[in-house]
């Protein structure tokens, strides 16, 4: 909305181009893009589907030391990070009153949805006995203790219920704009329960996720001195949770980039400003609680070793430090390329950390090795490709990317226009790509 | 707009989320259910292993798959008898063979489930599919088992095995034949077949003792004169004496704290009648509640100005 973005300073380099979400309607909806991540999604599904009715094994480079492969360590532990932007920007633009970014929300919340749900069906393929877990809604079945549980809970009821919910407004406003007259008047009815109950769903929204993203760092305290000690630590469930915040805002921002950038929308700096500022103001407290633990520790010298464990540790570190220094200045902010570019890397960053200790700094002392099989990799590709597929959509479909009032009122000039003679005169209608 | 206030106050409360956090810590830390250095239960079962009596004759094993209704694992002797390398689907328990690199020495090892007296793979499992039953057994229950596999990432000595070639997964672990013999008062039947007494069954407490008798009356046939599994991870219900480091023979060096008190030590004061998640939730919901209403009140002026309703 517009009071939430940037003040209009028409005149200086600053303009508020980022008003309130809009569809993309320029372009049709099926494009050879589109059709080849849909094929690849396809793929991955239908392999997905084989997999329930036959063994693990000949799907997966698992094994009895690396039983977690993938579908865990890089959909679940590392994606889920990317898809943590509902809970990064809706904590800053609700919690911290950084009112700028209530315009980007819609973005964070579609991707951050479809990584959840990418993820959950990830696992739901991975798991050996799927058919047992309706004990999920058997409390006295419940081991509290069990880190496993908590995400086992927390995950599917946070994408379902928590995300699913504050994605219901720009499903429903599809609706009113493109309903009968019966339903407007019901959504009418409807809307001011849902912005009733709409603070409390967001305040769930906020805490069920501290819980799982750090539970999934504490699924790895069990392993013990399985995992390296540069990445083994008392600190992993918050730092697990801190790389969640950095990978949630670091991939709002490339996100917003790259679909303006691919849609031609004008972008906003000052509210990638904002993000960035944010993104290297946590790379600096991840990289404070990391560094910290390693001094409280007494591992500071396995960091600068230079082993192999040592210069995994130092890309990591440097993926987020670059970022976080380069990011304290305004022109790189500022800049769209630089800004991406530093988006990325803290991404990567975050990425790294998340996933090295699951797999790589995974290291029992016996002799196996792990690497994913063909069919796995297809698979993990399949529920990314399914996540593009439908983001792609989702951005022409409902207004998720933020642009300016001036598009969302061409928007409906040109539909009227085109549909002059079908529509009855000053009606409004949704875009053309539909 | 006054914005002022709320991050401010924000931050004050997560501060204030901290501050109770390390003040719960350092109030709760006497008792927990995960102690560092669990004490086994008197009516804890023990087997002890002594590599200085085993002939490596492998009759354990054979005894443990005609108890556990186990197939052999034929991959290895072109389909004629059961020839695991390690423990696996079809393997709960192991003779296996440890040689110096130079051939001057030997020595055998049994592996199997060492029933910890704290597990991580109990403390990990989400449904209490593997949970320790009378005696100290831990055993697996499929009915409960979703086949997440955490208790294989947990356990420090690999011990637990997942059918990687079955549509109906089971996780494949020594249970100390709890169902099939003692829960019908008959030691398991590794140890009821053993031919020379190189592993024994009894009462935790006696086994340890007479481990350390053992030690005491020939101290130099023992390569280190300890017990394994006195105190490893907590201490385990099976317990070894070997006359090379035990390491060598695949038990692994653990400190001597329980798995399940690290993974738990903080968690379970945070979420103890889930004091924490409620404690940031009602932050949250003051700084919300502040966001929300300045929202709410701004927005038919924004309303109006732009012609447009707003997005949530």
């Amino acid at each position: 909305m517009s009071m939430s973005s940037t003040p209009d300073t028409t005149g200086t380099t600053l303009i508020n181009h980022w008003q309130r979400g809009v569809p993309v309607f320029r372009e049709p909806v099926v494009t050879p893009r589109l059709l080849f991540f849909a094929a690849l999604a396809a793929l991955g599904l239908s392999l997905a589907l084989v997999r329930f009715f036959s063994p693990l094994g000949p799907f997966s480079g698992m094994n009895d030391v690396y039983a977690w492969g993938i579908w865990k360590t890089f959909n679940v532990m590392t994606l889920t990070a990317l898809g943590s932007g509902p809970l990064a920007v809706g904590m800053a633009a609700w919690v911290f009153n950084r009112q700028k970014l209530h315009v980007v929300m819609r973005t964070a919340l579609v991707s951050g949805f479809l990584f959840y749900a990418t993820g959950l069906v990830a696992l739901g393929f991975d798991v050996g006995r799927a058919w047992n877990f309706y004990s999920v809604v058997l409390p006295w079945r419940w081991n509290a203790e069990s880190a496993m549980l908590e995400i086992c809970i927390c995950m599917p009821l946070y994408c379902a219920v928590f995300l699913a919910f504050e994605n219901l407004p720009l499903i429903v406003e599809r609706f009113y704009y493109t309903g009968t007259d019966a339903t407007k008047a019901f959504l009418h009815l409807c809307a001011p329960t849902v912005r009733r109950i709409y603070p409390f769903v967001i305040i769930g929204a906020y805490v069920l996720p501290m819980m799982h993203q750090s539970a999934l760092g504490g699924l790895l305290l069990l392993a013990g001195e399985k995992i390296h000690p540069l990445w083994q630590t008392p600190f992993l469930p918050l730092l697990y949770l801190l790389a969640a915040v950095l990978c949630g805002l670091g991939f709002v921002t490339f996100l917003l980039l790259i679909a303006c950038l691919r849609y031609l929308r004008a972008l906003d700096l000052g509210v990638l400003e904002e993000l960035g500022n944010l993104l290297s103001i946590v790379c600096f407290l991840f990289l404070a609680v990391r560094f910290g633990d390693l001094v409280w520790r007494g591992q500071l010298h396995s960091a600068f070793a230079l082993d192999k464990w040592s210069v995994l540790f130092l890309i990591e570190t440097a993926l987020i430090l670059i970022p976080a220094v380069a990011l304290r200045s305004r022109a790189v902010r500022e800049t769209p390329r630089t800004l991406l570019n530093m988006a990325t890397l803290a991404c990567l960053g975050g990425m790294f950390y998340r996933f090295i200790p699951t797999t790589i700094a995974f290291t029992p002392a016996r002799n196996a090795s792990y690497f994913p099989a063909l069919p796995e990799v297809l698979m993990t590709v399949g529920y990314i490709a399914l996540g593009i597929v439908t983001f792609g959509l989702a951005v022409k479909y409902f207004a998720v990317l933020p642009g300016e009032i001036g598009e969302w009122n061409y928007m409906f000039r040109l539909v009227r226009g085109r549909r002059a003679a079908a529509r009855p005169e000053g009606e409004t209608q949704w875009p053309a790509s539909l | 707009m006054s914005a002022a206030i709320t991050r401010r106050q924000a931050l004050k409360g997560i501060v204030g989320v901290g501050g109770t956090v390390i003040g719960a810590l350092a109030t709760s830390a006497g008792a927990d259910e995960h102690p560092a250095h669990p004490v086994a239960p008197p009516d804890a079962v023990s087997m002890l292993y002594d590599n200085t009596i085993c002939t490596g004759c492998k009759a354990c094993m054979v005894a443990c798959s005609e108890a556990n209704d186990l197939p052999p694992d034929t991959a290895l002797s072109g389909g004629l008898w059961h020839m695991p390398l390690d423990l696996n689907s079809k393997t709960k328990n192991i003779i296996k063979l440890y040689e110096e690199p130079d051939g001057t020495d030997f020595a055998y090892v049994k592996r199997q489930c060492m029933h910890c007296l704290d597990p991580a793979c109990v403390t990990g499992c989400p449904f209490g599919a593997l949970k320790k039953s009378r005696f100290g057994a831990v055993t697996w229950n499929g009915s409960l088992c979703i086949g997440c596999r955490y208790c294989e990432v947990a356990c420090p000595f690999d011990v637990p095995k997942f059918e990687w070639d079955h549509w109906n997964p089971k996780i494949v672990k020594c249970e100390f034949c709890f169902d099939q013999r003692l829960e019908q008062n008959q030691q398991p039947a590794c140890t009821g077949v053993c031919p020379t007494g190189a592993v024994i069954f009894g009462k935790r407490m006696d086994l340890l003792a007479k481990a350390k008798e053992r030690i005491a009356a020939s101290p130099n046939k023992y390569f280190e004169q300890r017990v394994y599994g006195e105190h490893e991870a907590g201490g385990t219900q099976v317990l070894y004496l070997s006359c090379v480091a035990f390491e060598k023979i695949g038990l692994p060096k653990l400190g001597s704290t329980s798995l399940g008190h690290y993974a738990t030590k903080v968690t379970s004061v945070i979420y103890k009648w889930f004091s924490g998640p409620i404690l940031v939730a009602g932050l949250l919901g003051v700084a919300i509640k502040r966001n929300w209403d300045r929202h709410e009140a701004e927005r038919p002026e924004v309303e109006k100005q732009t012609g447009l309703p707003e997005q949530l």
